[in-house]
């Protein structure tokens, strides 16, 4: 299954588009290397066969033939504040691998070398070695884990760490609990398809009263043109443990759109505490709007026990679409669910995100930090729920969303939704829409700064509140790829 | 899809016949076009359902599986209460079962500028400011409930002030409902109309003054405010307890033009208010302020839209609302600012106060904004009594009930007392008194 003169071709575009335009998105880069891969389509066939090709019990593949089924019956839906075309389903190639993958390496030295090239230039070394700063990453390139690192040293305090397809190997019993009790197949459009083909992810397990050692990380990358990304992460926190995890994405420049369906299912017991970061860099298409990555994403967390704690962390910089909403189902007594985020929009991006706090047990609290900011022409819209259950006594709300206008084309929307159900709740919304302060602006410049410079500062202060919740790292990386995209649309 | 069909067919059945009893009357040619024309969009809207995003949380299925009739008698039975409400000196225009009663209106001291003319007449002397007015919003855009009352309007009252006339008398337009045997349906439509530079106070009531009478009020107000002029407009609706209602409210701002809006709900079983407003001139002020007081397990919905579609307007918005028992509140605020609505000001704000155990509250405040230089708030609040304040008039000898009492009166003071005219601060108190009370 080599690669059709085709495929080249608009390869070769793409490299030739990277050099022109690079400043505006550094990673959209290609990596020429040989792929196995699946023809265009889906079935049951296809189904079938990405199973086998991982070596699944029949558990697994029964269920991938479930959610298969189930999506056959469901419309893609479109009640989002955008628009997209329709997608064709049946024209994206629904498992493509490096070809020198194997399906178990014992060490990163085996790793086809210019993989690990691609994640050095994109600022991931995957070589132990080199790595100073203490963050353990499973690295997905296209439909595959091509690497987890650091997983000797977290094998020591207990702590399981490993790609979705070497979980469903080793540890049967855990995925069969935890996978689809937060999100099921049958949930929503994507979730159902992400079921029937998901290729690969994150695997996570924290044994009782440990705390992760390390902040463990995942890098996303696709790669292949007509292809899509589903992956599947699954992180369960056992009793009074605690983990942070943190989840970055890129994507080369093509011309044609491309699907990343991804599933984010999170489990915290009592006592436990899951902090999820994200910063998304997605590929978001040209000026003029062509390309970019559709990224329909299902992310949810359970607090399954009491005093659990979820806190979802966002940073959207890409992708041509992004609609997704991380949700936290507050069920364990005085659980805490929070959200931050901050989406950025330019070009011709469309954003409807936010996020669902569904409270159901008592005393259980919630706080939504959204900073929307729109340039060019594009579309930034938070979308939220917070939904107070009858047996939530005493739950308690608050949020905030606040969106930023950087010139007359763009437009910020905000539709929170609050259901409260019980008289004992107390909540609060508040939102607020403004363009940045000319005399704040004035000031700043009559200190020399330039207008780049001053709107760079203001926009940090903006997202302030959504930044300090973010690990070190990965602030510094934020601040940076909020800057680099506002270059030139200030002005 | 099969269930909407099954459920509803009743629904749209029962209006086609009525529908087409009315269309064999002697009306204007134009009239029985915009009947015709309406009757077979209703056709093709048909009743929402829960799954429309603008019914989300108010499901009309308890409307639908009653079949509705015109009224036939506009006698009153309970004459006492209503002349209790209302005041003989301003001008009173009172519908008794949506036919206009002469016996009990007062349009005797009409001041000079105010032309008010029921609305058969209406349609034939003032046909070209009526006409101009219904070309101010979009058909297209029209809702099930609009288009209804539209297909079955047969009485109703025009009122046109003319430029530069300042009215100080209160404009009282009352439509109660009395017992009738059968559920009957009533479709009250008002037409406002404040030429240049002109002001003027209109309180719109619908009431009842019995508890068990089950009908459905579809009521459709279009109110056009032109240069300079204002208008301080007061809807009151204080149904059955056995009541539906939807009522529609338009608003069309020209440069300057200030429109004060409050709209005050107790009782009903399930009651709906859309208030539209049209922000269509440099320079005007739009205000939509509301109250609903409600128990038992009554319904208020409140559904506004704002549309900025000039710069340097101003909208406010504050709804707040009391609920007891197990009552359920529905809010949603739309903003719309378009992209040449630079210098908006714009702000939005929903407060629910809940006492009882059982009460319910939807609120879905939305901003759709595509203009940059703006400003543009809103917000949602939801909460019990403060117990640091219960706990301080409790320390003076004050029961708690009292105390609730109090505190919730503090509560809707806060709006009540934004209202000008006394003579609708008095009867609006006098509505709000038995919700009140019941706490």
């Amino acid at each position: 299954m080599s690669k059709s003169t085709d495929e080249k071709l608009s390869n070769e575009r793409t490299i030739e588009e990277n050099s022109l335009s690079s400043k505006d998105y550094k990673y959209g880069f290609y990596t020429d290397i040989e792929t196995d891969h699946f023809p265009k389509g889906l079935s049951e066939k296809v189904v079938a066969m990405i199973s086998e090709k991982k070596n699944e019990p029949s558990w697994m593949r029964e269920w991938r033939l479930k959610g298969y089924r189930h999506w056959v019956t469901m419309k893609e839906p479109h009640w989002p504040n955008f628009n997209y075309g329709p997608i064709d389903y049946q024209g994206v190639s629904y498992y493509s691998a490096p070809k020198k993958y194997n399906e178990k390496k014992n060490s990163l030295d085996e790793v086809d070398p210019e993989l690990l090239k691609t994640f050095e230039k994109l600022g991931i070394p995957l070589t132990e070695q080199k790595r100073l700063s203490g963050v353990a990453v499973d690295a997905i390139f296209d439909s595959v884990s091509v690497g987890t690192t650091h997983q000797s040293e977290l094998a020591k305090v207990g702590v399981i760490f490993c790609s979705m397809t070497e979980a469903i190997q080793h540890h049967p019993d855990l995925v069969k609990k935890y996978l689809g009790s937060v999100v099921p197949y049958s949930d929503n459009f994507f979730a159902a398809l992400n079921s029937a083909v998901f290729s690969d992810g994150s695997f996570c397990y924290i044994p009782k009263g440990v705390r992760c050692p390390l902040e463990l990380s995942t890098y996303f990358r696709i790669n292949a043109a007509e292809s899509g990304q589903f992956e599947r992460t699954l992180i369960v926190a056992e009793e009074s443990s605690y983990v942070s995890y943190l989840e970055g994405c890129t994507a080369p420049m093509r011309d044609k759109n491309q699907l990343h369906a991804a599933v984010v299912e999170l489990v915290t017991m009592d006592n436990a505490e899951i902090k999820y970061s994200t910063v998304q860099n997605w590929y978001s298409g040209d000026k003029e709007g062509r390309g970019g990555i559709y990224n329909f994403v299902t992310k949810r967390g359970k607090c399954l026990g009491k005093n659990s704690k979820i806190s979802w962390t966002q940073v959207e910089a890409g992708s041509a679409i992004t609609w997704k909403y991380p949700s936290v189902i507050l069920q364990g007594d005085n659980s805490i669910g929070k959200f931050f985020s901050v989406a950025l929009t330019n070009n011709r991006m469309q954003a409807d995100t936010g996020t669902k706090m569904i409270h159901i047990g008592k005393n259980t609290k919630s706080t939504i930090i959204s900073k929307g900011i729109s340039t060019d022409e594009s579309n930034n819209n938070y979308r939220g729920m917070v939904k107070i259950m009858p047996s939530a006594d005493g739950a308690r709300n608050f949020s905030q969303c606040d969106s930023m206008l950087v010139g007359n084309k763009c437009s910020a929307n905000t539709f929170p939704y609050i259901e409260v159900k019980n008289s004992t709740a107390v909540m609060e919304h508040e939102a607020s829409t403004s363009k940045i302060n000319a005399e704040q602006l004035f000031y700043l410049r009559s200190r020399g700064l330039d207008l780049e410079g001053a709107v760079s500062l203001i926009i940090n202060g903006f997202c302030k509140e959504v930044f300090k919740e973010l690990p070190m790292e990965f602030a510094v990386e934020a601040v940076k790829l909020l800057e680099m995209k506002l270059e030139g649309s200030v002005g | 899809m099969i269930s909407k069909i099954e459920e509803t067919t009743p629904f749209i059945k029962n209006f086609e016949d009525v529908a087409q009893s009315l269309l064999s009357k002697n009306d204007p040619l134009w009239l029985k076009d915009i009947r015709q024309k309406s009757l077979s969009r209703f056709r093709q809207l048909g009743l929402p359902t829960v799954r429309d995003e603008e019914w989300k949380y108010t499901n009309l299925s308890p409307i639908a599986k009653n079949i509705f009739h015109l009224p036939t008698t506009g006698q009153i039975i309970e004459k006492e209460a209503l002349q209790k409400y209302i005041t003989q000196a301003e001008i009173n225009i009172v519908f008794v079962n949506g036919i206009f009663s002469k016996e009990l209106s007062n349009l005797k001291n009409i001041p000079k500028g105010v032309t008010i003319l029921p609305l058969e007449e209406a349609f034939q002397k003032e046909e070209t400011t009526f006409k101009s007015i219904s070309k101010k919003f979009d058909p297209e855009k029209e809702t099930t409930f609009v288009v209804l009352n539209k297909t079955l309007q047969t009485t109703g009252i025009f009122i046109k002030v003319a430029a530069t006339s300042i009215i100080n008398n209160l404009i009282h337009i009352i439509h109660v409902t009395s017992v009738a045997k059968d559920s009957i349906v009533t479709f009250p439509r008002t037409v406002i109309s404040l030429e240049k530079s002109s002001e003027a106070t209109v309180l719109e009531s619908h009431v009842a003054f019995s508890d068990d009478s089950t009908y459905l009020i579809n009521a459709l107000t279009d109110i056009v405010v032109e240069e300079n002029a204002t208008l301080h407009y007061t809807k009151a609706q204080k149904e059955s307890q056995k009541a539906y209602a939807v009522t529609n409210t338009r608003v069309w701002q020209e440069r300057n033009s200030n429109f004060n809006g409050m709209t005050v709900t107790t009782e009903g079983s399930i009651i709906r208010n859309n208030l539209d407003i049209i922000l269509n001139g440099e320079g005007a002020t739009g205000t939509l302020d509301g109250l609903y007081s409600i128990y038992k397990s009554q319904l208020v919905d409140n559904h506004t839209m704002v549309d900025h579609r000039v710069p340097n307007c101003q909208s406010n918005q504050l709804y707040k609302g009391i609920l007891n028992d197990a009552a359920h509140a529905v809010f949603n605020g739309k903003i719309f600012v378009r992209s040449i609505a630079q210098k908006t000001n714009s702000y939005q704000l929903n407060k629910n106060l809940l006492l009882g155990k059982k009460c319910l509250v939807d609120t879905k405040p939305q901003l759709e904004i595509s203009a940059d230089d703006v400003k543009c708030t809103h917000g949602a609040t939801i909460g019990q009594l403060n117990e640091d304040e219960i706990f301080y008039l409790r320390s003076r000898c004050i029961d708690k009930r009292t105390a609730t009492k109090m505190l919730a009166r503090g509560f809707v003071d806060d709006l009540l007392n934004t209202i000008k005219s006394d003579s609708i601060h008095q009867k609006m108190n006098l509505l709000l008194e038995p919700s009140l009370s019941a706490l």
